[in-house]
């Protein structure tokens, strides 16, 4: 996986730190390093959000520890405040920010572009074609940090990131590895007052000016085929699919291609050679048109005007792939866009193929929780409660037949609009957040609603792990990166330190936490500061957990005698385990789906709903 | 057009496509021959749609192009039925004879999908592989290896580029254990299957 691959890379460059926040397409980067952790001799950590990871890797590397901090596309946009500085004063070992872009947004609420944080902070963007590319890139750009003593942005996209391929390893990683580090007090340098910063900068300027003059040549910059009229200029995985439509096209040796692996600050020396000889040039790069833009720039300063296409002939919202790219070429020459393959037409089917967007798992305990809090709203008298949600599985409770997440802009976004929400409107808001994203940027509003005397309820949804990604431990579940024991910080703790009046429940046992909550919510309307944590282990991990172990987990089946078919569990629950096969009145649970967490058979009106199989004695360990 | 070989795989986040991908990735490093395999992760993969797009021989674009698969395996059927596009008249078509409807949703069912599929003329196997992986395994969960051994024996293009044993190094090369000889076995019984649909 290009993942792995960029670790392996890392590790072969003599890297000795590493952290990280989870987050797709970023997250098996630093799970793999942690993964070997111990036998490579390196130190590894999930930090609590990417600010506080990219902190703690850049210290390392101003210490003359080659460190690796990875993240998310918009993870930057966490660990900025730092970026921006760590530009100016540079670094003394190899230091690397991988950010994982997501064009297409497979799994992130935008596709931004990360380039422009290199050009934002004078940080150089290196970016490879392929896993194979990144592999051997990542190498490169540590001599690169070392060289200029300045941190490198390594970007790489979903399709980079998430891409298997055999990978050739080159080199062993090194036995001696730099772990123990120096602190020099070279106080211009590492305290940014303005009369330093200034000079920082004249450094920082000189650092992107030289790199602009003297990088262009591979594996940063490779010209193929140089000396024909027509050009393409690829960046990134875009070169990949640029020299396939090629090839599809037999059009291989008419074009000079140019392939950049170094787009930010983009070398001009090969760009203004190859252009010299060109009469038609095509930019092909993914999202934004910062390559076209320099390109432009380079051409002005050398008073070249070829006839330059780029994001008129090539998509700048979505990710490329080899169709969009071969349409893109076949414009470029003026042909039909038309490829060499037929797709097939979709299947005219009655009704159509229901769309299939992603739902909470059988047994989820969100699930659990987001009943409990409607209905002891109801019982509460709590009237159309808005929820403002956050980034995890739980986002999925914005659909029905929840409807209990109404906003989710980033993390820990669900306390700061909803206690902005609570001054303006008249109805109760609740802010939900799962348990890894209070960790990472819940706590900091979470004392701004007692601070400020906010009228917002925070719900944490406790499920032990950063499940969304995969299972990652943090502060809550008791174990490091590298699997040691660790302290458990427990959530309710915090919020009771800040002020809240905390309620714990068990989602499990529904009615004695409808009680509870609603109790919780009478609170709320005598105006009390009040925070629930609803605390149940993820399924995944429960199933995955009991099986390890040996326990069997119940299943649940429906009567077909005593269900009425007033289809309550599946209205409400919207379990994927609990389905009505076609043309049939009454639902039945799907056995091998279905994970024993009871809540259809706690919801069932008419006690229709029993066990199947009985569990071991000891099941419910499986899920606390 | 040179021959990369289009293999999608098509159904529903958390049946074990990534599994299948890697199982037939490592078959490919086994077997001498270059591959790529791009997968979703993260949210995309909570019981939402998932593809996983592997191509067998060299080149580095990742993502298969719409009408260009060479064998596209379906999970489930729905599934199957929404990644049609990425079939041409020549694709075979190996599909899992499994319908899981999204909740409380309203779907065309089975019949319809295979009919509808072999009313365009293409090449459709359909295969009961949660039942193959139930009776051996005592569950669904290596239905995926059921398909991907009835898609194997079905198959001359995969055939000609892998060898049935490259599949079992590939299954050695992510399972152990107990967990390898029971899908070492369901692979098998699935292929074994295949073959004799083969032949009649």
């Amino acid at each position: 996986m290009g993942n792995e691959a960029i670790a392996r890379g890392a590790l072969e460059a003599g890297i000795c730190f590493a952290s990280a926040y989870p987050g797709t397409p970023s997250t098996e980067i630093v799970e793999s390093l942690a993964s070997v952790a111990k036998e490579a001799g390196i130190y590894v950590e999930w930090s609590t959000n990417e600010k506080v990871a990219f902190e703690a890797a850049y210290a390392a590397a101003i210490s003359y520890v080659r460190s690796l901090v990875a993240m998310k596309h918009v993870g930057v946009n966490v660990a900025a405040d730092i970026l921006m500085s760590s530009g100016y004063a540079g670094t003394n070992a190899g230091f690397i920010i991988v950010s994982a872009d997501d064009p297409g947004q497979h799994s992130s609420q935008n596709e931004q572009d990360n380039r422009w944080y290199g050009m934002l902070s004078h940080i150089p963007v290196v970016e490879p074609s392929s896993p194979r590319d990144a592999y051997k890139l990542v190498k490169e750009a540590y001599r690169l940090s070392e060289k200029y003593k300045q941190p490198i942005i390594f970007r790489s996209t979903t399709r980079i990131s998430h891409t298997r391929q055999p990978v050739l390893l080159e080199e062993d990683v090194p036995a001696e590895k730099k772990c123990r580090g120096k602190f020099e007090r070279t106080i211009e340098r590492w305290v940014l007052v303005p009369a330093h910063g200034r000079k920082q900068k004249r450094r920082m300027m000189n650092v992107w000016k030289q790199i602009r003059e003297e990088e262009g040549h591979p594996p940063f910059i490779t010209v193929f085929n140089p000396g024909r009229r027509k050009v393409i200029i690829a960046d990134g995985i875009a070169y990949a699919h640029v020299a396939e439509a090629l090839e599809l096209m037999g059009k291989t040796n008419e074009y000079t291609v140019v392939k950049v692996n170094l787009p930010v600050p983009l070398p001009y020396k090969p760009i203004v050679e190859t252009l010299q000889d060109a009469k038609h040039v095509l930019i092909v790069e993914e999202l934004d048109p910062v390559v076209e833009m320099q390109v432009k720039q380079v051409m002005y300063e050398n008073g070249l005007a070829p006839d330059l296409h780029g994001k008129d002939f090539v998509p700048e919202n979505g990710e490329l792939d080899l169709d969009t790219v071969y349409r893109s070429i076949a414009l470029f020459e003026g042909r039909e866009p038309v490829a060499p393959w037929e797709p097939m037409k979709p299947l005219d089917l009655t009704p159509k193929i229901p769309p299939r967007p992603p739902v909470m798992c059988p047994g989820c305990p969100h699930r659990n929780t987001f009943y409990i809090v409607k209905v002891a709203a109801n019982k509460a008298r709590s009237k159309n409660p808005i929820f403002t949600g956050d980034i995890g599985c739980y986002t999925l409770g914005y659909q029905k037949p929840f409807y209990t997440q109404m906003t989710s802009f980033e993390m820990g976004g669900s306390i700061g609009v909803a206690h902005g929400l609570s001054k303006v409107v008249d109805e109760p808001v609740i802010a939900v957040i799962g348990d890894s994203t209070f960790y990472h940027a819940g706590i900091p509003g979470s004392i701004n609603i007692i601070y400020n005397k906010g009228k917002s309820i925070v719900l944490v949804l406790d499920n032990f792990y950063t499940a969304m990604t995969g299972h990652q431990p943090h502060p809550g579940t008791g174990k490091t990166a590298m699997g040691e024991e660790t302290y458990r910080v427990p959530i309710e703790k915090i919020l009771e330190t800040i002020g809240f009046e905390t309620y714990v429940i068990n989602p499990m046992n529904v009615k004695e936490s409808i009680n509870k909550v609603a109790e919780a919510f009478e609170k709320y309307k005598e105006g009390k500061p009040v925070a629930i944590v609803s605390r149940m282990k993820c399924a995944l991990q429960a199933i995955r957990d009991a099986r390890h172990k040996g326990i069997k987990l119940p299943v649940y089946t429906i009567l077909q005698d005593k269900c009425t078919g007033c289809m309550v569990c599946v209205n409400l629950l919207g379990c994927p385990a609990i389905i009505v096969p076609k043309g049939a009145k009454k639902p039945v649970i799907l056995s091998e789906l279905c994970a024993g967490c009871g809540l259809c058979a706690q919801v069932c009106p008419f006690n229709a709903i029993v066990l199947k199989e009985k569990g071991s004695p000891n099941w419910i360990e499986a899920w606390f | 057009m040179p021959k990369r070989y289009n293999i999608v795989v098509a159904g529903v986040g958390g049946q074990g496509l990534l599994t299948l991908g890697r199982v037939l990735g490592n078959a490919a490093i086994e077997a001498g021959i270059d591959v790529s395999i791009a997968e979703t992760h993260g949210l995309s993969q909570r019981g939402g749609s998932l593809i996983v797009q592997i191509r067998l021989g060299e080149g580095e674009s990742p993502m298969i192009p719409r009408g260009a698969a060479d064998l596209l395996i379906g999970l489930e059927a729905l599934e199957t039925a929404r990644q049609i596009i990425y079939a041409n008249k020549e694709t075979r078509i190996v599909m899992n004879k499994f319908i899981w409807p999204p909740p409380l949703e309203i779907y065309p069912d089975l019949d319809q999908i295979i009919e509808k599929i072999k009313g365009r003329k293409l090449r459709l196997y359909v295969i009961d592989a949660n039942k193959i992986s139930e009776e051996i395994v005592g569950s669904i969960i290596s239905a995926n290896m059921a398909i991907l051994g009835y898609s194997y024996a079905v198959d001359p293009g995969l055939q000609e580029r892998l060898e049935y044993k490259h599949l079992v190094k590939g299954l050695e090369r992510v399972f152990r254990g107990k967990v390898l000889e029971l899908n070492k076995k369901v692979l098998a019984t699935a292929y074994d299957l295949g073959r004799k649909q083969v032949e009649k």
